[in-house]
């Protein structure tokens, strides 16, 4: 189990390379680059995101949770006459419900990202890659999974017309 | 690499509207992360460094005082109990607030200009919730108690009574601090990983690639960190209109003249803003300068921050124009006394015409592009500002508790030396903790500013200005 890694100077060039290497059948491409571009999110297998569900789910439980803890607490628990307020008084709520609300669906979209990311690894095959550290720079790296020897002549064959500065073979990591 | 390096960084000249248009990808980088790995020190950094050290001491030392013998080390008393613990605390968290408006508003705006901005100004909100956050702990008296803010299963039954504002403001303020965080450090990850890789010492590798998490880049983590970034954004905003209007309600909902007015949120929201804006300019025009980024801080950026202080200043001058309007309107004695007899002539009058000049007038010299062009007048204007907020909250939380309805419950206040050691104290921690935020870490957006970069060889109106401006840049 290996990778192909090519490093490209410019979004446009990887694009390109990607392109070609789908039209040929290698379909499960990855890219590393140093910036986010639509070139490049263009040229790869279309994705969607789930941090969005991820991000409203932790945003309901939130606010659900803190409406649920004010109720029970000064409504069920302890109830106290305070300036005649009802014990259970939806509007006074409303502040600590949405703030709650706001932190369960901030920490879903920060731990969001590192889950959906892989992150808190500092250590991943592709480091390996000589010159790999531009990739988060100034180029443009592309993966290929080049996983037997017969596909690797063919593979390489067809690398040699994309215009990659350099490329490099790294063992391919551990499924995701 | 460093061949590479030295080419992109030759071709590093000119000076255009959001960000110099002969950056390239890797100068972006190069001369940020530079800052953070090849440059000394500058000399000043480290007279800032001593000096805020030292008055940190001094907040040290007041702090540990007040903690051994209570809160009359301030200058509290009734009927004045509130007094500069409260006054700083809502000034600090409105400092932050430009910050978040600056890196999440102005992103939903899609506003471009931002973005070498936007991690200096979330920084900025960062510290200063980190100053604000330390006051309504002091003002506890027993801050070693703080956690009974917080609904815990205590033996004794007693829970948080969450129909009061003050939990409330526990609840608002800590969730500010901690989206903010959270927001800078996700926006930093790139960044990290940049300087990890462009770092020449193992050391450095190490240490900046721990706090990267092990960004790679791929393609997979930059489809959900471009989503998460924009709802991240999308849940601050409202977050920073609600922090303040909570802070505001702190006040709004006591009947103490002055306080008990329904335009309070909106109105502390606005000065909120005005004050941090006042502080971005306050700070990015030395830090500018102290590390050569005229390039990247243009001078549009500076003219943006003094127009958006001049919108801002319109709008804290319009709620007090409302709120002396419905003083005048309530037909209520002591409501008409607190703002047409105590504010203008009472004690410490002073800070009500510290409070016009820096709010109401001041604002109004940013109508001229030559005053929102030149450094020295933004600075200075900047800070006047940064007083005149200052002084409306003393104004608010003071002048209002000196007058209250009978004229036996007046009084006075006057700070001690506590109250200013603490005050210089949170101002020098601010700038110690900013010192090393500029220091160590990447405060500009590397990133963002090479897909900015990008942007404008495709879209070439963003990168123009008239050329004739751009002369004073360098000037």
């Amino acid at each position: 189990m290996a990778e192909l890694l090519l490093e490209f100077d410019r979004p446009e060039d990887l694009a390109r390379a990607a392109r070609e290497l789908r039209r040929k059948g290698y379909a499960e491409l990855e890219a590393y680059t140093p910036y986010s571009t639509e070139e490049v999110r263009e040229a790869l297998p279309e994705r969607r995101s789930w941090v969005p569900y991820l991000v409203l789910g932790g945003g309901l439980s939130g606010a659900g949770g803190a409406y649920f803890l004010q109720w029970y607490l000064v409504a069920y628990l302890y109830p106290l006459n305070a300036g005649g307020r009802p014990p259970h008084m939806p509007l006074a709520f409303v502040p600590i419900t949405f703030e709650m609300g706001i932190l369960g669906a901030a920490f879903a979209a920060f731990f969001g990202v590192l889950w959906a990311g892989r992150l808190v690894r500092p250590w991943h095959p592709v480091f390996e890659a000589d010159g790999f550290d531009s990739a988060s720079v100034d180029k443009f790296w592309l993966a290929v999974p080049a996983d037997d020897e017969p596909g690797r002549e063919a593979l390489q064959s067809t690398v040699q017309s994309l215009g990659a500065l350099r490329s490099v073979y790294v063992p391919s990591a551990v499924r995701r | 690499m460093d061949e590479r390096h030295d080419e992109l960084h030759s071709s590093v000249h000119a000076t255009h509207a959001v960000v110099g248009s002969e950056l390239t990808f890797g100068s972006v980088t190069d001369k940020i992360s530079a800052i953070v790995l090849k440059r000394k020190t500058p000399i000043s950094w480290f007279i800032g460094f001593a000096v805020s050290f030292a008055l940190f001491q001094l907040m040290m030392l007041a702090i540990t005082k007040l903690l051994f013998v209570g809160i009359g080390m301030w200058g509290v008393n009734v009927p004045v109990a509130w007094g500069m613990d409260i006054l700083n605390f809502v000034w600090w968290i409105g400092i932050g607030h430009a910050g978040t408006l600056i890196s999440a508003i102005l992103l939903l705006l899609r506003q471009k200009w931002r973005t070498s901005i936007n991690r200096f100004a979330e920084a900025m909100t960062l510290f200063a919730v980190a100053q604000a956050g330390m006051y309504p702990i002091m003002h506890l008296g027993r801050p070693w108690l703080a956690y009974w803010l917080f609904p815990y299963p205590s033996t004794m039954q007693v829970w948080p009574q969450v129909k009061s504002a003050l939990p409330w403001d526990a609840a608002a303020v800590s969730t500010y601090g901690t989206v903010s965080l959270l927001f800078w450090y996700l926006g930093l990850l790139p960044d990290l990983a940049a300087i990890r890789d462009s770092a020449p010492e193992l050391w450095r590798r190490r240490v900046y690639g721990i706090f990267a998490l092990g960004w790679r880049g791929d393609e997979r983590t930059w489809l959900h960190y471009r989503r998460a970034y924009l709802l991240l954004a999308g849940l601050a905003t409202p977050l920073v209109l609600s922090v303040h209007s909570i802070v505001s309600s702190d006040f709004a909902i006591g009947l103490t003249p002055g306080w008990h007015s329904l335009i309070f949120p909106p109105y502390f929201v606005a000065g909120a803003i005005f004050s941090g804006f006042a502080m971005v300019l306050t700070l990015l025009i030395p830090a500018r300068k102290v590390f050569s980024l005229e390039k990247m801080v243009t001078l549009r950026h500076l003219d943006n921050c003094a127009k958006l202080l001049l919108t801002t200043g319109l709008m804290v001058s319009y709620g007090y124009l409302i709120e002396y309007f419905l003083a005048w309107y309530s037909s209520d004695a002591t409501e008409r006394y607190q703002f047409f007899v105590a504010r203008p002539s009472g004690p410490n009058a002073i800070f009500w015409y510290f409070m016009l000049l820096g709010n109401v007038l001041v604002p109004h010299l940013f109508w001229f592009e030559r005053v929102r062009r030149n450094l020295w007048a933004l600075f200075v204007l900047s800070l006047v500002i940064n007083l005149g907020m200052w002084s409306e909250r003393f104004v608010i939380i003071v002048l209002s508790l000196q007058r209250e309805f009978m004229v036996s419950q007046w009084g006075d206040y006057s700070p001690t030396w506590v109250d200013l050691s603490i005050l210089g104290g949170t101002m020098c921690f601010f700038s110690l903790l900013f010192l090393l935020f500029l220091r160590f870490l990447p405060f500009m957006a590397a990133s963002e500013l090479k897909e900015l970069r990008r942007e404008i060889e495709h879209v070439p109106q963003l990168a123009r200005e008239p050329r004739e401006r751009e002369g004073d840049v360098h000037g």
